[in-house]
């Protein structure tokens, strides 16, 4: 392996999937990607394994992780950075996170509009524009508005199509599938010094302050 | 004597995040154990929010893995092995723990061992104390209450337990429903020391039936009639009161606590030793009555750090694993439930997902 090609292992459980890959410089070498609805915990470090098998490279040899952070399932988005900052630990190695919005919108150069999934009829959404980025947030999908609107937006993403036709916008795939878009992403940035991977979850725990607050006091 | 062997623990299945370094395989050495509580994360709401403490543990494991590491001196390529709690517990930071681990396994080309949480406070008085089996333990904490005839690493028999609340869970809600602080247990003892046991009498659930079999429910309602009456007739409590109530409380806990592990004992042979492990065991009071209820056996308490949730023990559980031969893979599972005796029937938690603990 040249070591002047960066080598980057990326992985990612923030849907109803499990996805790594591996990147030399610009090229897959291998990827996997199984879709599961739960299970992640056990399939990731296998799949890991498989896949540095298949690319034919050590985990010694590698440069950087990518990780997909969400926004998307918790527990999912929790799998992926715990075993990533767990990983690099071991290998002395930076680890990068990498939102699923933005590996929706890699390899794309226009205007993006990319949306996943937030249950309960909501999206998080986020924008990508020269001058005109808005997001991430969650959005109902009913209060998707024209101020979303740009002048030949692509939509990518979750409920894409309908949000398109909403916004009278293009629609399409995503060019990347998620694990080879956060290996790219991640192997721009990993000389950057980022702090740890943390989850991205833009939600908030469901939590209610405790209701007795105690007697009074004579 | 074999090489020494040197284990990392991890342990996230509550409101702490701890990580511990082992010397074992010789007299064992403890280089390093840390915990970070997330009490003040919870404080608000009255009790552990399982989401909230998955999200704290999942971005503190790995520095808590380093500071433990560089508190006992050494490189992370130091370590044999890598030992975490694999529950049961709160699922969400268990599965952070041993994504973690295995993390860390597979850089460093380590084995992995999953180690439940259980065994890990039952034998921790091998580790502080270096007792021989078989022995007593009443574990008790804010989300356990058995007593367990601990015959090898591996071979527990549950002899009784509570079929409702946690020790811990009831002094959480009496410092609640008192406008005491949280955690409860702290609280609670200290507005006891000034208290009048006698003054309102509280029950002993449980206490006219046969068996080790405990219940802190009613206790717990008792204390909330009390308080709803205190306060219906004087519009509030005094701090007598408050202090009053405390100490009845304890006093009723203790005596349940006592007798039961009285006639846990009475049914026992051959035992070296009654241990206690869990938060509760730092009580003053039931300590000083479990300790009576033991002689003529020795009483084990082991300090309050490897009480209260560790990683030491965890790293302690897992060398007891990895020198009997165990190694788990990289598909290990988190557990939520995992009871350490799967003969007995089970106390708490029944269905499709079987026994709690």
């Amino acid at each position: 392996m040249p070591s002047d090609t960066p080598l980057i292992l990326s992985f990612d459980t923030s849907a109803a999937h499990c996805a790594a890959a591996l990147l030399s410089g610009d090229r897959v070498l291998a990827a996997q990607q199984v879709e599961m609805g739960k299970g992640q915990a056990e399939a990731l470090m296998p799949m890991i394994e498989a896949v540095m098998g298949a690319g034919g490279a050590g985990l010694r040899d590698l440069t950087a992780i990518g990780v997909g952070i969400g926004p998307g399932n918790f527990t999912g988005v929790r799998i992926s950075v715990s075993a990533a900052r767990g990983l690099a630990l071991a290998l002395g190695i930076p680890a990068v996170g990498v939102t699923l919005l933005e590996a929706l919108r890699e390899g794309h150069d226009g205007p993006v509009l990319a949306s996943i999934d937030a249950r309960r009829d909501q999206l998080y959404l986020q924008r990508f524009a020269e001058g005109a980025h808005r997001g991430p947030e969650m959005v109902a999908f009913d209060a998707i508005d024209d101020s979303w609107s740009l002048p030949g937006l692509m939509c990518l993403g979750n409920r894409a199509a309908e949000i398109a036709t909403k916004l009278n916008a293009e629609t399409g795939p995503a060019p990347f599938a998620p694990a080879p878009a956060i290996a790219r992403i991640a192997a721009r940035r990993y000389r950057d010094g980022a702090p740890r991977p943390a989850p991205l979850y833009l939600r908030s725990p469901d939590a209610a302050p405790a209701r007795d607050t105690g007697p009074v006091l004579l | 004597m074999s090489d020494p062997v040197t284990i990392l623990g991890i342990e996230s299945s509550c409101d702490d995040t701890a990580a511990a370094v082992l010397r074992a395989g010789g007299e064992p050495a403890l280089l390093s154990s840390v915990v970070s509580s997330q009490t003040d994360l919870h404080a608000a709401f009255g009790g552990v929010v399982p989401e909230i403490a998955a999200r704290a543990h999942a971005e503190k494991l790995d520095l808590m893995v380093e500071q433990a590491v560089a508190e006992a001196g050494i490189g992370l390529r130091d370590l044999d092995v890598i030992a975490v709690t694999a529950g049961p517990g709160l699922i969400g930071g268990v599965l952070s723990g041993v994504m973690c681990a295995k993390g860390l396994a597979m850089g460093l080309g380590l084995p992995l061992l999953g180690v439940n949480h259980l065994a890990g406070h039952a034998l921790t008085p091998r580790l502080t104390d270096g007792v021989a089996f078989p022995y007593l333990m009443l574990l008790v904490s804010g989300g356990h209450c058995q007593f367990l005839r601990v015959d090898g690493a591996e071979d527990f028999t549950r002899l009784g337990g509570t079929i409702d609340d946690a020790p811990g869970e009831a002094f959480d809600k009496v410092a609640r429903l008192l406008g005491l602080a949280q955690p409860g247990g702290p609280s609670v003892e200290r507005a006891a020391k000034d208290g009048d046991p006698a003054r309102f009498a509280l029950p002993r659930p449980l206490l006219d039936r046969p068996g080790c079999d405990m219940s802190f429910s009613g206790l717990k309602t008792a204390v909330l009639r009390l308080r709803d009456r205190l306060v219906a007739d004087q519009g509030g409590l005094h701090a007598g009161d408050v202090a009053d109530i405390c100490a009845g409380f304890q006093a009723a806990m203790r005596d349940v606590l006592a007798e039961k592990s009285r006639r846990a004992l009475a049914g026992q042979s051959d035992l070296t030793g009654f241990a206690v492990a869990g938060g509760v065991a730092a009580n003053q009071t039931l300590r000083a009555a479990l300790q009576e209820v033991a002689t003529p056996l020795p009483f084990i308490a082991p300090p309050m750090a490897l009480c209260t949730d560790n990683a030491a023990m965890i790293a302690w559980a897992g060398w007891e694993a990895y020198r009997a031969g165990h190694r788990d893979g990289m598909d290990l599972m988190a557990r939520p439930r995992w009871p350490l005796d799967t003969a007995s029937a089970p106390l708490l938690g029944s269905g499709r997902k079987g026994a709690k603990a």
